[in-house]
């Protein structure tokens, strides 16, 4: 173990290769080479088939994407399950093109979706199958059959459902010029939806839907005097093809969680509509409420080793709400979509694409409170001794907005509190024989 | 092609992180790109590893491609430079594997001594899980394992013991323990906890004890051959099985003591097996005899699972408690000879050898067992029909990853297996009693039952995140049929239990008969035709 030096980051040498990047302000951000325990892009499948809910989610992939699904997602198959591996053995390695029509037909058959998306994985981007062409080929005017791109050659975790937005922006009814209203930009469930709509509304602002709407045929129009208001930190990319083919402004403000967030992204997006609006009691209100939570957790050094591409925003909550960020790590730093979340951050040491051995030496010398990290990495974290939080948790409960601000700022109490309940814990002892190859 | 929803067998990246993970120092990096590490969360979520599984990426991006850069020799630097390991296991993935890169020339461009590396470059679209395990752990044996001198007292290696084992840490406790009660010690598990340097050893214990067929049988084997070593092959799962191990123990330790001119072993009086020592080692051969289990004589079962529990499960259910088996079956079509060769004269009609969870979900749901011994998949298969199932071998579930003593191996396991087929199946005189008399009192109201998709516990499939967790999409009930109200009004007087049973039995009679839907008259013909 190299103990860090002034300026320097732990555990960096030759190999390690990362640079500092300047963005507006005063944060940089460090940049490394991705060596991280995260999912690849197929992870999306998890909640998009669940939120679209007349759609098939079909892989071509191999027996590795199966095994990921499976396994990694903890995905029950029951009767018919809405997803499914179109397997790619090796006999299919020489074939010019994957044909897919058979399984179409038995997806057809059996699910009667009423759009099918065809998401691309390593193997076959290696062999460079067409998939648009492919995904062209088998569309019908009745059942599309869409292209996302997800494969781990270049997506992350929760980058691919940025890919499933984009191939449904051509299925959004472009929304004539006239009147302005709100398009709210990411997944989230009924309930969060019922909830930022009611808001919305409640301030005057006329709400157009939310892509992804929970059925194919109801994605919103989308045109000139659409808002977009990005609800989820990963979907730089539709938003801006959005602003680019329909002409839509997107809102570049704070993302919707914690107080600070909640009333900076309703304020900002008010503006948009012409509507001044001041929530600085409703947020003092709101942290008001939080105030046992934010107590625990002000000075806790907390790290985030990057997974899900929420880092940013969940990291600006806790500074706000006094926490130590000891380092924010996210696979995928967008400079103008993040720039408000980059500002807020500013004297946060934020790092893109993070290198893990690196991240593992600076948390022995750093010893954060808390660390927030991938479902691979916590139980060993917890067994070097520190108290972890699933960063896939955030993904997965309703903390948007005014009403999930509670549910948020629990997340990071719960186990700091579980913690300090549990007796004095002898590793020698306890841990004896549970990993033998680690003993 | 073909469109797949659920596999049985993992990927060969999974077999050999599962020896890789088993080990002291050693460390897999796999050329893959990201997300391909998924494979950690089956280790640090199912095993709760306190430390971080030896895994690493060398990351392979598109850009990558593009550019033809390779970031493998970086990696095994990094890896080298920050976990030491004895040994670096280097392995394709999928998509590299397509690339055709030398993987052997990149790793040497890292610099780092060829003795601290091993390429283990097998086709990730040929091989799967088991046979990549079972392959990896051979070549560590044939590379380490030196000729040396026998231990100067009786001893034995256990291999096949890897990380994720089908209760592996109980099974090697169970085992330890009748060794222990013979007298004999344990030279090196491998590769549960084995380094470098135990490998070295393998040779000199007096026999090896390889009990899985699917991991570590090929490594024994090998020893057999270059060491002369003997071994022994069978797994001990049930009483009469593990006499036979012991015996068999006993008889190969002795031919090697005689050459040593070593005293002769002998097995003990055989409550000194058991946990207190003053009892009898298993409770299974008075509990196959009593009454209680004469009830469960005409109970119908459905194995299915990998060769070795396969097989050790059908015996043990027909064997020593007696059960009716109505058929069986494994995914593991490497090793269905050798299951096939093991149950002639146990299985009505031909093994069923599948890879396709929906084959054996069709045959639970057309055979209707009163028990069904299978995998995670069995288990979640049986719970939408209501046909008991206990888990009997990988790929498990976080439920079979306990805290507490569940062996299935030896004397102690006998027990454990009987206690869950009892638990699991309806029991025996209840159920006539049910069957005679209608509720017996014990019918529940019609709308308290919850759906079988409610009693998944909140983990689900296991596999590891309670997050994504499917639990709440609606089970599809097929081909459904008119039933009036008299007629459901009869259906209600049938046992719950067989109540589903009945159902689908008399509209598939109603079928037949070209009756489109059921009526009392209709009812009453089927009960006549199918014997009630």
């Amino acid at each position: 173990m190299h103990p860090i030096r002034d300026g320097e980051v732990a555990g960096s040498n030759n190999q390690e290769k990362h640079f500092m990047m300047q963005v507006s302000g005063d944060v940089q951000i460090i940049k490394e080479d991705n060596v991280t325990h995260s999912f690849c892009g197929l992870a999306c499948v998890g909640w998009m088939y669940q939120k679209i809910k007349d759609s098939f989610f079909l892989i071509l992939g191999t027996h590795t994407c199966a095994h990921f699904l499976q396994n990694a997602l903890g995905m029950m198959i029951f009767a018919k399950p809405r997803f499914g591996i179109a397997l790619m053995e090796e006999g299919d390695l020489s074939k010019n093109e994957p044909t897919l029509e058979e399984i179409i037909r038995e997806i057809k058959a059996d699910h009667n979706p009423s759009v099918i998306f065809l998401l691309s994985s390593c193997t076959p981007e290696v062999m460079k199958v067409d998939f648009k062409g492919l995904a062209h080929h088998l569309s019908t005017a009745d059942v599309p059959v869409l292209f996302v791109p997800a494969s781990g050659l270049v997506y992350n975790f929760t980058q691919a459902e940025d890919s499933v937005l984009h191939a449904l922006v051509p299925f959004c009814p472009v929304a004539p010029a006239g009147q302005k209203s709100v398009v709210f930009l990411g997944s989230v469930n009924d309930a969060t939806a019922d909830d930022l709509r009611a808001e919305a509304e409640e301030l005057g602002i006329h709400v157009a839907g939310f892509l992804p709407e929970s059925r194919f045929d109801k994605m919103p129009a989308i045109g000139p005097d659409t808002v977009l208001a990005p609800i989820q930190p990963y979907l730089s990319r539709v938003a801006v093809k959005l602003e680019r083919e329909r002409g839509a402004r997107v809102l570049h403000s704070l993302f919707p969680f914690g107080p600070d967030g909640s009333r900076v992204f309703w304020e900002d997006l008010a503006r948009e509509f012409g509507i001044t609006i001041d929530l600085r009691d409703r947020e003092k209100a709101s942290w008001e409420k939080i105030r046992s939570q934010t107590e625990l957790l002000k000075g806790k050094k907390v790290f985030l080793t990057a997974d899900t591409m929420m880092e940013l925003p969940l990291a600006r909550f806790l500074k706000s709400a006094g926490a130590d960020v000891v380092e924010c790590s996210s696979a995928y730093i967008n400079k103008k979509f993040h720039a408000r979340e980059l500002e807020a951050l500013a004297g946060v040491r934020v790092v893109e694409q993070p290198n893990f051995h690196r991240q593992l030496e600076d948390v022995k010398v750093i010893q954060p409170d808390l660390i927030v990290t991938s479902l691979m990495t916590a139980n060993p974290f917890a067994g070097h001794g520190f108290v972890v939080k699933w960063s896939m948790e955030f993904m997965l409960m309703p903390i948007h907005s005014w009403s999930g601000v509670i549910p948020l700022a629990n997340l990071f109490v719960s186990p700091l509190l579980r913690r300090s309940k549990l007796p004095a814990f002898d590793k020698e002892v306890w841990l004896e024989g549970v990993m033998p190859s680690a003993e | 092609m073909r469109l797949a929803f659920w596999l049985y067998e993992g990927t060969a990246l999974h077999g050999i992180s599962r020896v890789t993970n088993s080990m002291k120092g050693v460390h897999t990096v796999y050329h893959a790109p990201q997300g391909d590490d998924y494979i950690t969360a089956t280790y640090s979520m199912l095993e709760r590893t306190p430390d971080f599984p030896g895994l690493s990426i060398s990351v392979v991006r598109g850009r990558d491609l593009a550019q033809g850069v390779s970031r493998l020799p970086g990696t095994l630097q990094q890896v080298d430079h920050h976990y030491h390991p004895d040994l670096t296991v280097i392995a394709p993935s999928c998509s590299t594997a397509l690339l055709q890169e030398d993987l052997h020339q990149l790793s040497a461009h890292s610099g780092i001594s060829p003795e601290k590396m091993l390429v283990y470059a097998l086709n990730p679209f040929r091989v799967s899980e088991n046979e990549a395990a079972d392959g990896l752990f051979t070549e560590l044996v044939k590379r380490y394992a030196a000729p040396q001198d026998k231990t100067p007292m009786p001893s034995v290696n256990l291999l096949g013991f890897t990380s994720l084992g089908f209760h592996l840490r109980a099974n090697l406790t169970s085992l330890r323990r009748m060794l222990q009660t013979l007298g004999i010690s344990v030279n090196v598990v491998a590769p549960w906890g084995a380094g470098i340097e135990d490998l070295k050893k393998l040779p000199s214990a007096w026999l090896n004890i390889a009990p899985y067929r699917e991991i570590g049988l090929t490594a024994a084997q090998y020893l057999a051959e270059t060491f002369a070593m003997p071994a022994v092959y069978d797994a001990p799962i049930g009483v009469e099985p593990t006499l036979a191990w012991l015996h068999s123990v006993i008889e190969k330790l002795n031919k090697t003591g005689a050459e040593r001119g070593f005293s002769p072993l002998a097995l003990p009086k055989l409550s000194a097996f058991s946990l207190d020592g003053l009892s009898a080692p298993s409770g299974v051969p008075w509990f196959a005899r009593t009454a209680d289990m004469e009830s469960f004589s005409n109970k119908r079962a459905f194995v299915f699972g990998d060769a070795t529990h396969t097989v050790a499960i059908v015996k043990f259910l027909r064997d020593e408690l007696g059960m009716k088996i109505i058929g069986a079956g494994t995914y593991m079509e490497r090793h269905a000879d050798w299951v096939r060769k093991e149950l002639e004269g146990y299985l009505p009609g031909a093994l069923v050898v599948t890879d396709r969870f929906q084959d054996i979900a069709k045959i639970i749901d057309d055979e209707m067992p009163d028990l069904v011994c299978g995998t995670q998949m069995e288990r979640h298969s049986c719970r939408k029909l209501d046909v008991p199932c206990m888990v009997i071998c990988p790929p498990t579930h976080i439920e079979n990853h306990l805290l507490g003593y569940y062996p299935f191996f030896g004397f102690d396991g006998s027990d454990v297996i009987a206690d869950r087929v009892y638990l699991s199946c309806k029991l025996g005189l209840e159920k006539h009693l049910i069957d005679f008399f209608g509720d017996a009192g014990l019918e529940y109201e019609e709308n308290g039952v919850p759906e079988p998709s409610e009693l998944e516990p909140s983990n689900g499939n296991g596999q590891v995140s309670p997050a994504l967790e499917i639990s709440k999409e609606s089970v599809a009930e097929d081909g459904e049929m008119k039933w009036s109200d008299d007629a459901e009004t009869m259906l209600k007087k049938v046992p719950f239990f067989v109540r589903k049973k009945v159902r689908k039995n008399t509209e598939a009679f109603a079928k037949t008969i070209g009756e489109s839907s059921v009526t009392v008259e209709v009812f009453r013909k089927a009960k006549e035709s199918l014997g009630g």
